[in-house]
Parts: structure tokens; C-alpha cells; sequence
């Protein structure tokens, strides 16, 4: 292959990843600057770092309380998310029985269904259940519309441990569902965590469910809160706070996700392609 | 153990993911189509069965056919970038090594933040006062084209899909350099033998290799854009003027601050048969791979 060639592809890939980063660098820029520095100098370093942006993110904007609400309900879903899901998984990668493939059809057709579908009857169903706007509600719904995802890909981890182990765990006198919580879902470990993982980071981000089922200010989620920041008009005055507040919803995201990234990709390949 | 027991032990570890799953997935599913027969407005019980009456209404609704042509419109403009860029860019990270494993992981990015960030990023750069856009273009002496780009009607829809493609980018690219790991690569030094380099080689060797997962592709660009909302529920709300309306903008709009329960179920159905429509006619049309049997 010629050099020239090569050069070219190599600015290209590069060009594109300047893309993504120069923007990300651009909001954490700005959340260091003052107001007017944001609208005199868009492009220039802040003058003294404003660290005053993120307290006042933090403490008067109410990005502590989202943050809070949006950890809860993050933590809360996968703690009920990954034993149910697990459960369902491993009886459907282990114990055949009849109607199992027509009800693991019904769980994979879940993502099928675009969520708007069933937006309005899910809406009208949580405010028969008195669910609407609480965190437990928030939390339940989340559960529920990630079980397809996480069942789909525990299955298939369930179906790649060796069958040795759980007979050899039954012939020592242990039960089925013991062999499951002594034996079996230990081995699954990697898988609960790539499972984990990406729903953590779906759920974090999670906007439009959050949208429709939350109206009080103080059980609001981070991207709502963010979204909501942005569109009351006081806020609009301090900017620096705003970027900062960005900052403090992207952070914790870039981090788990640089963490796991080679595991990320693979399941999301593995998902799309098979899927 | 007894298959009593077992039986017991299997529906027991069934039934906690299938009823959470039966009662907030499968039930408003099936109440979707139910729905949408009804008039409803607010909360309250007050429903009356009109039959297919929000459909007729819904198709005599300028609106509907207006959000419809800009979700289309959007499938349209934003694959074709998106798979000439991801099949380049795929294509020239080549190869597992190191660097690109960091650039992918970097081009990934936009996928892992929040739509919500990303949206807010967008208007920021695209902010007619301080955004980095204008002030690059100023910068350039570009100075009359600097201009409110989510304020004009003219360039709202276009400036939306561009962050669009921004978000989605990454996960295509990453698609088909996967794709393209499963090439043999004594097929590619056949190819290159026979004198076939750059775009021929993409065209007659490549591109023919990747048929399957092209479809895959396009079949997930279009379910994407069909349901696209938060990007322009947050950077115009459908606006300026309805300039960027779509079908979910335009059922939220109507649900929730309307509460026309009724007819925003309806727009739901519509806007799910159109997206099975789309992908079935996606997976047909590219069901024959032109270049197979000449090679």
C-alpha cells in the first residue's frame, strides 16, 4: 500500500476522533470559565478556573439530589435486575420444558417493541398503581425494559458453562436452586458484570421513560434534571454551572465505560449481530 | 428430587422476570393496540369506543404527514453519511492493534454519554451567541454564515441529524470493522494479486462480503431514526415553526400535554407499522447480494 494512501486513512481516523474528543474537552473547558469569559472567548482557556461552577452545579441548581435520585434508582434496578434475570436465563439455558421457546420468544420480542409503543398505556398504568412519579415506580419500569436485553445475553453465558459442574453439584446432595446460587452463578460472574455494566450506564443515561413517569422536581433523574436546568429560564443566565453540570453527568459514564470498554464492545457487537 | 420439586423450582426462578415483564412490557403492548379504537382524554375513565375514527383523523392531519417526511427524511440523509463514513473508517482501522483498539474505544464515546448530553452539546456549538461553530466560522471570515441553526427552518432538521450522526458514528464503525475482521485474509491478497486496490476492491470484494451485516445496518438505522426523540424533543422541541417534528415529538406533544390518550396510541400503532414496514422492505430489497454468483 502506498504511503500517501496510508497518510490519508491515518487523518481520517484521526479527524474523526478530534470529533468526539474536541467537543467533550470543549464542555469541560467551559465549565472552568466565568460567564462572560463563555461568551467573549469561546474558544480561549478560562482565565482562573472557576471551581465555584461546580459548587453552585451541586448546591443551588440541585444536581446533587438528581445525582442522588439517579444513583438509587441505577443501583436499586440492577440489584432486582440481575438475580430475576439471572434466574429466568439459567432456566431457560438449562432446564428445557414445554413452551419454553415461545416464552423466550415473548421476552426477546420485548426488544422489538419501540418503547414509545407503550408509553401511553404504561403512563396511564402506573397512575392506576399510584407508581407515577416515585423512584420505586421509576425503578420497577426500568427493571422490566431491560430484562429482554439482560435474559438474551445470560442465557447464552449460562449455555457455554460446562454441565459437569451442576451435576457434579447435584450428586453432592445440593439442590437445584442451591446449585444455582452456590455454583452456577458464581462461574457466571464475567457475564452478570458485562450485563451490569451496560445496563448501568443505559439506566444513568435513561431519558424519555423518566420524561413521562417523573414530574416533581425533587425525584428527577440527572438527564432530566440537566434537560429541565436548561430549559427554566433562570438557569440560562449561569451557564458555568450548566457545563459544569454536564461534566458531572458524562464523568462517571466515560470512566466505568473506559474501564470495561473491550468487554462493552464485544457484547455490543455480539448483541447487534446476532440480535 | 421429584419433577414436582423441579418443576416447582423452574417456575419459581420464572416467574419473578415474567410477571414484572407480563405486567409493565406484554400488557401495555397489547393495550397499544386497544387504545388507539378509543377517545380518551385525561386521566380519568372518560373513554368512548370510536373505532378506527383516530386513524381516519390522524391521516387527514397535516401535521402527521409532515413529522413522517422529516423522520424519512432523516432515515435518508443520515444512513447515506453514516455508511459511507463508518464503511471508510472501518475499512482504514484495519486490523487489531493497539491503536486501533484506543480509537475505537474512543469513537464509541458519543454512545456511552446520555442523549441528553449530547443534545445539550449540540446546541451549544450550534448556539448563535457563544457557540464554537460561528465562532469558528467568524474566525474564518465566513462571517454570513454564521447563523442561528436551530432557529432557521431552513437548516433546524439537517443541523438535528448531524448530531445524530455524531452519536450513532461510532457503533456502525465498530459494526463493520467487525464485519471485516471475518474477511479471510487470503480473499483481500487474492483481491490485491488480482490488481484490485481502493475503491475496486471495495466495490467487487468488500462491500460484497459485508452484504449481510449492510442490511443489518440499515434495518437499525431506520428503526433509529423512525423512533428518534430526545435529540429533538431537547434541541427544538419540534421547532422552529414544526420545522422539525416528528412522529414521537408530535405523539408526546399530544399525550402529555393534550392528554389525547387515544389518538397518541394511534400515532404509536402508525409509527410501528411504518417502522416494520420500512425494515421489511429494507430486508427484501437487499436480500439479493448484486455482486454473488459473479465473483
Amino acid at each position: 500500500m502506498s504511503t500517501l494512501y496510508r497518510w490519508l486513512i491515518n487523518i481520517c481516523l484521526a479527524l474523526f476522533a478530534l470529533s468526539v474528543v474536541v467537543p467533550l474537552l470543549w464542555v469541560l473547558m467551559t465549565s472552568f470559565k466565568t460567564g462572560a469569559e463563555i461568551f467573549t472567548a469561546p474558544w480561549g482557556l478560562p482565565h482562573t478556573l472557576q471551581w465555584q461552577n461546580f459548587v453552585r452545579a451541586w448546591q443551588e441548581a440541585g444536581i446533587a439530589r438528581y445525582f442522588m435520585n439517579s444513583l438509587i434508582v441505577t443501583l436499586a434496578a440492577l440489584a432486582i435486575l440481575l438475580p430475576v434475570g439471572a434466574m429466568a436465563a439459567y432456566i431457560f439455558a438449562r432446564y428445557p420444558f414445554r413452551g419454553a421457546n415461545w416464552l423466550f420468544g415473548a421476552f426477546l420480542g420485548g426488544m422489538m417493541f419501540p418503547l414509545f409503543l407503550t408509553i401511553v398505556p404504561l403512563f396511564l398504568l402506573l397512575a392506576r398503581l399510584g407508581l407515577l412519579d416515585t423512584l420505586h415506580g421509576l425503578t420497577l419500569v426500568y427493571v422490566a425494559y431491560s430484562l429482554p436485553f439482560t435474559v438474551f445475553v445470560l442465557t447464552g453465558f449460562f449455555q457455554t458453562l460446562p454441565q459437569e459442574m451442576l451435576e457434579a453439584a447435584l450428586i453432592d446432595g445440593c439442590g437445584h436452586a442451591r446449585a444455582f446460587w452456590k455454583v452456577m452463578l458464581p462461574l457466571a460472574k464475567p457475564g452478570i458484570i458485562v450485563v451490569g455494566v451496560f445496563n448501568a450506564i443505559g439506566l444513568w443515561n435513561e431519558y424519555p421513560l423518566a420524561l413521562v413517569i417523573m414530574s416533581s422536581d425533587e425525584r428527577r433523574t440527572l438527564p432530566l434534571g440537566i434537560a429541565n436546568l436548561l430549559m427554566v429560564e433562570q438557569y440560562q443566565s449561569d451557564w458555568g454551572a450548566l457545563f459544569a453540570g454536564l461534566v458531572i453527568v458524562m464523568l462517571p459514564v466515560l470512566l466505568v465505560y473506559w474501564l470495561f470498554r473491550d468487554r462493552i464492545h464485544e457484547t455490543m457487537v455480539a448483541g447487534a449481530l446476532k440480535g | 428430587m421429584t419433577s414436582q420439586a423441579r418443576s416447582a423450582f423452574m417456575a419459581g426462578f420464572l416467574l419473578p422476570a415474567t410477571v414484572l415483564y407480563a405486567l409493565f412490557v406484554v400488557m401495555p403492548v397489547v393495550q397499544a393496540f386497544a387504545f388507539s379504537l378509543y377517545r380518551w382524554r385525561g386521566i380519568s375513565a372518560n373513554r368512548t369506543f370510536v373505532g378506527l375514527e383516530n386513524f381516519r383523523q390522524l391521516f387527514a392531519d397535516p401535521i402527521v404527514w409532515l413529522a413522517i417526511r422529516h423522520n424519512l427524511l432523516l432515515f435518508v440523509g443520515t444512513s447515506v453519511v453514516i455508511l459511507a463514513m463508518a464503511i471508510a473508517l472501518a475499512h482504514a482501522i484495519g486490523h487489531e492493534t493497539g491503536t486501533a483498539r484506543f480509537l475505537r474505544a474512543v469513537y464509541l464515546f458519543p454512545q456511552v454519554i446520555s442523549l441528553v448530553v449530547v443534545a445539550i452539546l449540540w446546541m451549544f456549538i450550534l448556539n448563535p451567541s457563544f457557540g464554537i461553530l460561528n465562532a469558528t466560522l467568524k474566525a474564518a471570515g465566513l462571517e454570513r454564515w454564521a447563523i442561528a441553526w436551530l432557529g432557521e427552518r431552513s437548516t433546524a432538521l439537517a443541523s438535528i441529524g448531524v448530531a445524530h450522526v455524531w452519536h450513532a458514528l461510532g457503533f456502525y464503525i465498530m459494526l463493520f470493522a467487525a464485519a471485516l475482521r471475518t474477511i479471510p485474509p487470503d480473499v483481500m491478497e487474492a483481491a490485491t494479486l488480482d490488481g484490485a486496490m481502493g475503491l475496486t476492491r471495495l466495490r467487487y470484494v468488500t462491500l460484497p462480503m459485508l452484504w449481510a451485516v449492510l442490511r443489518i445496518a440499515l434495518v437499525y438505522m431506520a428503526i433509529g431514526t423512525m423512533n428518534i426523540f430526545s435529540l429533538v424533543f431537547l434541541m427544538t422541541q419540534g421547532g422552529p415553526d414544526r420545522a422539525t417534528e416528528v412522529m414521537l415529538t408530535y405523539l408526546y406533544e399530544q399525550a402529555f400535554k393534550h392528554s389525547e390518550f387515544g389518538y397518541a396510541t394511534a400515532l404509536a400503532v402508525v409509527n410501528f407499522v411504518l417502522v416494520m414496514a420500512l425494515s421489511g422492505a429494507i430486508l427484501a430489497l437487499f436480500r439479493h447480494n448484486p455482486q454473488e454468483g459473479r465473483a
